[in-house]
């Protein structure tokens, strides 16, 4: 999981044309693709919409110039959080269906509705949507990047400052974790190594942990210190310097929005009949 | 009125355990002191005395003259800068300009003069090719400039140094010994220091506080501490190579001076040389 860390900044820091965008721009295109999907009506009509923004995710990332791989290992790490409550609206009634028709009676009088096996599939696409952009935006914006983003946008100081120190220390940590793994392996302890007796490997794996989060403790406290020496205090917040849009990035924004709110607009006038 | 001043100094750590006794210190304008010691000696206990991160258990500390109070102690912090030995405990934001422009910013300066003092600040510890960097990805050495330059930032009159040297190459060291001579010469601040590697402390002191079990145990210039060998290897420390070889060398009949520094000491090996070829 550590290590997925490190892998995630290296994909940041390749060079494309999203890429070099703005962050801000990023954000606020992820957002809003985030925000249509989600505030398109439970129906059908998810179908098309999801389809049409899977196709966006799909050109942006080939301008990505990102390998598939980076999508697929970053999809397997987040789905199964997502997918254990999908999975369960297969099997019980939900609000936006007046009738349910049972396709298959299970043991235990659990039943398999095709209303809900449309819902789960419908909330299934919303959450692959979401989340697909999220691992663009963040395969493609560096950190603290997304952080000054986020802070230029808006996001107030006290949660920039506090960001931006998480960031900073879970790489300290990240580095410091694998130093630990170094320090084990040179004395040849490997913690799936089945020669060793699994209560050892446990109760070495738990000082390990136990290590770690004495030194996060600690570590706490030198830099609290050392904040205060430079001065910390109420009104302490992370320096974002001003920095202008290009037309380059202005032109993408207004892309990403226009797809973002035309596609679902479309696709909901031509179920009523208008286009 | 000294810039910096502890008279009888004591501090005791939870458990009973002294960290300084007595300590009685001082540190006057545009000097470079060097406060020496084995681990455990106090040093760094001495400095977090400085900018009022400890309190005296008795004693007194006084910074310009005036007793460090709730009231006066970010106007101490903004006076006296220190910098720790680890720069991972004192580099906290995602990027090195974010991070020297942390002190300037708690100093409620407006943009344009933060903007200003952390481009000075990157160009005096020479790292501006740095500022867009994240923290994780620098060397040792280069996180010890980005340590220093965030304090440099808040243009500190005193500049309290610990450990600096610990974990550089020998380039690294002697930038730094470049840097520190630097700030007294060019902005006449006074540099504290700590180091046990005295071989360095030549280069860079004018004066020497040596420290043994929480006491300054002596007290002085390269001459009055360099000529004690005895002392310093009471405290577990010993005499810088060039000296120690010239003491041998006068010892074994040799006419030649006492040198501390590289280039001193050259000077008088050529003149010993000459005198005797």
């Amino acid at each position: 999981m550590i290590e997925d860390l490190f892998f995630i900044e290296k994909q940041t820091y390749r060079r494309s044309l999203i890429h070099e965008l703005d962050a801000r721009v990023k954000i606020v295109v992820c957002f809003a693709v985030i925000v249509a999907i989600v505030a398109t009506p439970y129906s059908p009509l998810v179908f098309p919409v999801a389809g049409t923004f899977a196709v966006f995710l799909l050109v942006l990332w080939l301008l990505a110039r990102l390998s598939p791989v980076v999508y697929a290992k970053r999809l397997v790490m987040i789905l199964p959080f997502g997918l254990f409550i999908i999975l369960v609206q297969v099997f019980v009634q939900n609000p936006y269906y007046a009738v349910f028709t049972p396709i298959a009676d299970l043991p235990l009088g659990l039943h398999i509705y095709r209303e809900s096996v449309e819902f789960a599939t419908i909330l299934l696409l919303k959450f692959l949507v979401c989340i697909s952009f999220i691992i663009l935006l963040s395969s493609t914006t560096k950190v603290q990047d997304l952080l000054e983003g986020a802070g230029r946008l808006g996001l107030p100081a006290e949660f920039t400052l506090t960001l931006g120190m998480m960031i900073r220390y879970v790489y300290v940590f990240g580095y410091m974790y694998r130093k630990i793994n170094e320090a084990l392996a040179t004395r040849h302890f490997g913690p799936f190594d089945s020669r060793l007796p699994y209560r050892y490997r446990l109760r070495t794996l738990a000082y390990t942990i136990g290590t770690l989060f004495i030194r996060s403790y600690e570590q706490g406290e030198r830099t609290y210190t050392a904040m205060l020496c430079r001065g910390y205090g109420r009104e302490s917040h992370l320096y974002i310097r001003k920095k202008p849009v290009l037309w380059r990035d202005c032109a993408f924004l207004g892309c990403g929005l226009a797809v973002a709110v035309c596609t679902p607009v479309i696709f909901w006038l031509s179920s009523i009949g208008l286009v | 009125m000294h810039l910096i001043e502890t008279r009888n100094l004591t501090y005791t750590y939870p458990g009973n355990v002294t960290g300084l006794d007595g300590v009685n210190f001082i540190a006057p304008r545009n000097a470079r002191i060097a406060v020496i010691g084995a681990n455990g000696a106090g040093k760094s206990t001495l400095f977090k005395h400085f900018n009022g991160i400890f309190k005296p258990t008795s004693g007194s500390v006084l910074v310009r003259g005036e007793p460090i109070t709730r009231e006066n102690i970010r106007e101490v912090r903004r006076f006296v800068g220190v910098v720790f030995q680890n720069p991972d405990d004192q580099i906290f934001s995602p990027t090195v300009e974010q991070d020297v422009a942390f002190g300037p910013i708690n100093l409620g300066l407006d943009e344009e003069t933060i903007h200003h003092r952390v481009e000075e600040a990157l160009r005096v510890v020479g790292i501006e090719h740095l500022k867009d960097r994240v923290p994780h990805h620098l060397s040792g050495g280069e996180k010890k400039r980005v340590a220093i330059a965030g304090i440099i930032a808040m243009e500190p009159q005193v500049l309290v140094l610990d450990e600096p040297t610990a974990g550089l190459d020998p380039q690294g060291v002697r930038d730094l010994v470049g840097f520190i001579n630097s700030l007294s010469r060019n902005y006449g601040m006074t540099v504290i220091f700590s180091t046990h590697d005295v071989s360095l402390v030549p280069e860079v002191a004018d004066i020497i506080y040596v420290m043994h079990r929480g006491r300054v145990v002596a007290e002085g210039d390269c001459d009055e501490i360099f000529t004690r060998p005895d002392l310093l290897s009471s405290v577990r420390l010993d005499v810088p190579v060039l000296p120690k070889l010239i003491s041998s060398l006068r010892d074994q009949g040799v006419d030649i001076t006492m040198a501390y520094t590289f280039t001193e000491a050259e000077k008088q090996f050529l003149a010993a040389y000459r005198r005797n070829a």
